[in-house]
C-alpha cells in the first residue's frame, strides 16, 4: 500500500500546484489622512470595495473622511469622484490640499436623462473601472434615498467587487447604510459624538469611526476609534 | 527616374472608394457606369466590365438600362476630390516632388529614393500597396522621363518598369489613344491607319510635321519616349478632408457610422503617410430637408472634437465621433458627410517614469465621451458635468467651474498634506426653507418638509458681492445645530437678502 508521502509526490509530479499553499498578496492601502482611522485598518484597501456609511440627516463626518482621502490619494494617484447628488465642495477639497487637476469629478443627475442619478452613478463607475488608470474611485451616493439604494441587486456589488480585485484601484462608496455585504473589503461607519463651541462659534467636532467589516483584519467584534476634526475657521 | 500613379476609370474608383475591400473586388467584376449632367443624365465613365457589356460614353440612363445588369451611380465631385487628394498623399509618401498631372494621374520624382524603398520595381509595389490602403487600385509606371512613365501606367496594368534607354520598345505596342492629343489629330491618325505608338514612331518626321505641324512632331517624340520635362510640383495642401455624398440620404446612425468609419480610417492612413497626427476632428453633415422644402442651401450640422494630445488611431477618433453623434438627433436625412482633421506633429515625448499611473491618453477621451453620454455634457448653468473642478477667483460661495480632465501629469504646486478639517456637504441647488426667528436667531426650520428645532445658532455672518452689476448677491449665514430623531445635525443656512428667502446650503459632515 503506497504511503501518503509517495502519493503526495506522485500527485505533485503531475499537478505541481495541488499542495501549494496559496498566500494572498498583502493588499496595499491608501491612507485616509486621519491617523486614528488609518490605525484601525491602514487606510482604504486597494483592489477592494470600501463602504463609508453615515447618516444623511445628521452630521457624521463621512464627507470629511472622503475629502481627506482625496487629499491624500491625489498626491500619488489620479482620482475619480462619481457624485450622484452633486454635493462635493471643490473649495473645501482645495483647502485640504486636494490636487484638483488630478481629480475627475462626475456630476450625476444634472440633465434630463432616462437614467436616475443612482443609475448614472453606477454606469459611470462601470465605465471608469473598465477604463482603468485611476488609483481611487469614489462613488458618493450618500444623499440618495435609502429605499432606492436598497433595490440595487447584489450582483452589481459583486460585479464591482470582482472587477476592482483585478485593478490597482480602491473603490469607495459613501452611503447611509452598508449594502455590499460580503462584497465589501472594508465597512466603516461614521458617527458624531459631540461638537465643541468656542463662544458662539463651532470649532471642533468629535467623531467616531467604527469598522463593521474588514477583510484583512476581521474583527471578532466591531472596533471603533474616536477622533476630532476642526472646522475650517478654527 | 519617375513614377506615374494612374487610377484606371477614376470616377468609378472614386465612387466605390469608401466601400470595403471585399465589396470593391466584387464591383471590379460587375459593370458600373457613372452618370452626370443635366436631364437626361449621360454616362461619363464606366469600368472595364461595363465597357465589355457595350456601354459607351454619352449613353443616356434609359439606353444603359436596356442593356440590363449595369449598376448606375451618380457622379460625385466631392468623392472625386477626396480621391484626388488621397492619390496625392499616396505620392507624397514616396517623394517630396509630386505633380498632379490630371484627375487620377500623379507623377513623382523617384531620384534618391532607392536607399529608402529599394529597387524601382519594389518601389512600384510599395506604391500600389499604399494606394490599396487608401482605397485606390493603381497602375504604376516607372521610366526615365515623366511622359513615358505616364504612358506605361496608362497602357499597362499593374507595375511596369521601363529600363532607361528602352522606352521606345516598351511603348511600341500601346495604342495612340494614350497620347495627350486632340480628338481631331487622333481621327487623322486613325484614317492613316496609325493605331500604335510604334507605327507613329516609324513615320518620317518631316512629312509628319508638314501634315500635323509641331504637334505631330511632339506626339512622335512622345511615342519614342524621347521627351524630357521638369515636373510642376503640386502645392502642399495641409488640409486633410474626406467627403462622401450619399446617393440616397441616410437616416440611421448605423448607415452613417459605416461611412464615417471609412472616412476617418482613410484620413488616418493619409496622416500616417505624412508622419502626422491630429488633435482636432471635425464632422460636417449636410441635411436634405431644407433644400427640398425651400430650395435654399442645405441645413448643416457641425461638430468639433478637440483632443488633449495628438492621436493617429482611427478607432479612437471614430469611437469618439460615434458616441457623440449617437446622442444627437437630426431633423432630416443626411445627404453628405465631410470629415476634416487638423494635422499636427505626433507626440514624441515619453511620459516620465515618476508620474502616477494615469488613464491611457488615447482611451481617456473615449471614456469621457462615454461618461458624457450617461450624465450629459453640461448642466443648466453651462458648467460641464464631467471634468476637473477649478476654483474661481471669487468670494461668492460655491463658485467653481469644471475644466476638461486631461489626465496628464499635474503641474504646479499644491498645498500637500494639509490637516484634515470638517467640511460642508453642499446641497446643490440649495434647499429652500422657512425659518422662524426668535430673539433675532433661528428658532425653528423645516428641512425636506420636516420641522426641526434649532438647538444652537452661530451668526449672522454677512456676505455680499457683485453689487455693482446684475449678478449681485447678499446673504446672512447661520451655522445651526438642529435636533433630529437620529441625533444632532449641524447645518449652514442663509437668508438671501435679495430674494428674501431662506436656504439650507449644506450640512457639516
Amino acid at each position: 500500500m503506497p504511503s501518503a508521502d509517495l502519493l503526495r509526490s506522485q500527485i505533485e509530479a503531475r499537478i505541481p500546484a495541488a499542495f501549494a499553499v496559496y498566500r494572498r498578496p498583502e493588499r496595499k492601502t491608501i491612507p485616509t489622512g486621519i491617523t486614528q482611522i488609518d490605525d484601525l485598518n491602514g487606510g482604504v484597501p486597494v483592489g477592494a470595495l470600501t463602504e463609508i456609511c453615515g447618516s444623511d440627516l445628521v452630521s457624521s463626518g463621512r464627507t470629511s473622511v472622503l475629502i481627506s482621502l482625496l487629499s491624500k490619494a491625489s498626491q500619488t494617484h489620479f482620482c475619480a469622484l462619481v457624485d450622484a447628488s452633486d454635493t462635493f465642495d471643490p473649495a473645501s477639497a482645495h483647502k485640504t490640499g486636494t490636487n484638483l487637476s488630478r481629480l475627475l469629478w462626475v456630476r450625476c443627475g444634472k440633465n434630463q436623462s432616462k437614467f436616475t442619478p443612482l443609475e448614472q452613478a453606477f454606469k459611470v463607475t462601470d465605465i471608469l473601472l473598465q477604463s482603468g488608470g485611476f488609483g481611487l474611485i469614489v462613488v458618493d451616493i450618500g444623499c440618495i434615498a435609502e429605499r432606492l439604494v436598497r433595490r440595487v441587486p447584489l450582483s452589481s456589488w459583486f460585479r464591482f467587487s470582482r472587477v476592482v480585485e483585478r485593478h490597482s484601484t480602491a473603490l469607495v462608496l459613501i452611503e447611509q447604510q452598508p449594502h455590499a455585504t460580503s462584497c465589501a473589503g472594508l465597512v466603516l461607519r461614521m458617527t458624531m459624538v459631540s461638537a465643541i463651541f468656542s463662544g458662539r462659534v463651532i470649532t471642533q467636532f468629535n467623531l467616531r469611526s467604527e469598522i463593521l467589516r474588514g477583510r484583512e483584519k476581521k474583527p471578532s467584534q466591531s472596533v471603533s476609534q474616536d477622533f476630532s476634526l476642526k472646522t475650517q475657521w478654527a | 527616374m519617375f513614377a506615374c500613379l494612374f487610377v484606371p476609370d477614376f470616377p468609378v474608383q472614386a465612387a466605390c472608394r469608401m466601400e470595403p475591400k471585399d465589396t470593391r473586388e466584387i464591383f471590379k467584376k460587375s459593370p458600373i457606369a457613372i452618370l452626370d449632367g443635366p436631364t437626361p443624365p449621360r454616362v461619363v465613365a464606366m469600368n472595364q466590365a461595363a465597357r465589355s457589356a457595350g456601354i459607351q460614353i454619352g449613353m443616356t440612363k434609359l439606353q444603359v438600362e436596356t442593356c440590363g445588369g449595369i449598376s448606375l451611380r451618380k457622379r460625385s465631385l466631392a468623392n472625386e476630390e477626396s480621391a484626388r487628394a488621397a492619390l496625392l498623399d499616396c505620392g507624397r509618401a514616396f517623394s517630396p516632388c509630386v505633380e498632379s498631372t490630371c484627375p487620377g494621374t500623379v507623377i513623382l520624382d523617384l531620384a534618391g529614393t532607392e536607399k529608402l524603398f529599394g529597387s524601382h520595381e519594389s518601389t512600384g509595389h510599395k506604391i500600389a500597396d499604399h494606394g490599396a490602403q487608401v482605397g485606390l487600385e493603381l497602375n504604376v509606371g516607372v521610366a526615365a522621363n515623366p511622359d513615358s512613365a505616364m504612358f506605361a501606367a496608362r497602357g499597362y496594368s499593374g507595375i511596369t518598369v521601363i529600363p532607361e534607354g528602352r522606352e521606345a520598345k516598351y511603348l511600341a505596342p500601346l495604342e495612340v489613344s494614350v497620347l495627350p492629343a486632340a480628338p481631331e489629330v487622333l481621327d487623322i491618325l486613325d484614317v492613316w491607319g496609325i493605331r500604335t505608338l510604334q507605327s507613329l514612331a516609324g513615320l518620317p518626321p518631316i512629312a509628319l510635321t508638314e501634315r500635323l505641324g509641331q504637334e505631330g512632331l511632339q506626339l512622335q517624340r512622345l511615342a519614342c519616349g524621347k521627351t524630357c520635362r521638369t515636373l510642376v510640383p503640386a502645392e502642399s495642401n495641409e488640409d486633410l478632408t474626406e467627403a462622401y455624398e450619399f446617393e440616397d440620404p441616410v437616416e440611421t446612425l448605423e448607415s452613417l457610422a459605416f461611412i464615417l468609419d471609412r472616412l476617418i480610417q482613410q484620413l488616418c492612413v493619409r496622416l500616417s503617410s505624412r508622419s502626422l497626427a491630429t488633435n482636432q476632428l471635425e464632422v460636417m453633415l449636410e441635411l436634405e430637408a431644407k433644400q427640398r422644402q425651400t430650395g435654399q442651401d442645405r441645413e448643416q450640422y457641425e461638430r468639433v472634437w478637440k483632443l488633449p494630445l495628438p492621436v493617429q488611431d482611427g478607432r479612437v477618433l471614430f469611437r469618439l465621433a460615434y458616441l457623440d453623434l449617437g446622442k444627437s438627433s437630426f431633423s432630416a436625412p443626411i445627404h453628405k458627410i465631410t470629415v476634416r482633421v487638423v494635422p499636427v506633429r505626433p507626440r514624441s515625448v515619453q511620459q516620465s517614469l515618476f508620474v502616477p499611473v494615469s488613464p491611457e491618453t488615447e482611451q481617456l477621451e473615449i471614456t469621457l465621451a462615454r461618461i458624457r453620454g450617461v450624465v450629459g455634457i453640461s448642466d443648466q448653468s453651462g458648467i460641464a458635468c464631467a471634468g476637473s473642478p477649478t476654483i474661481l477667483d471669487s468670494h461668492k460661495p460655491d463658485s467653481f467651474s469644471v475644466e476638461p480632465f486631461s489626465g496628464g501629469p499635474a503641474s504646479g504646486a499644491f498645498p500637500a498634506g494639509s490637516e484634515s478639517v470638517l467640511v460642508l456637504r453642499i446641497f446643490r441647488p440649495a434647499l429652500e426653507t422657512s425659518v422662524d426667528m426668535a430673539a433675532n436667531k433661528p428658532h425653528c426650520l423645516s428641512i425636506r418638509k420636516r420641522q426641526f428645532r434649532v438647538l444652537a445658532a452661530s451668526g449672522p455672518w454677512c456676505n455680499s458681492g457683485f453689487w455693482w452689476n446684475n449678478s449681485a448677491w447678499s446673504r446672512d449665514e447661520w451655522d445651526i445645530a438642529v435636533k433630529t430623531w437620529e441625533g444632532i445635525g449641524y447645518y449652514r443656512i442663509y437668508l438671501d437678502k435679495i430674494r428674501k428667502q431662506w436656504f439650507v446650503e449644506g450640512i457639516f459632515d
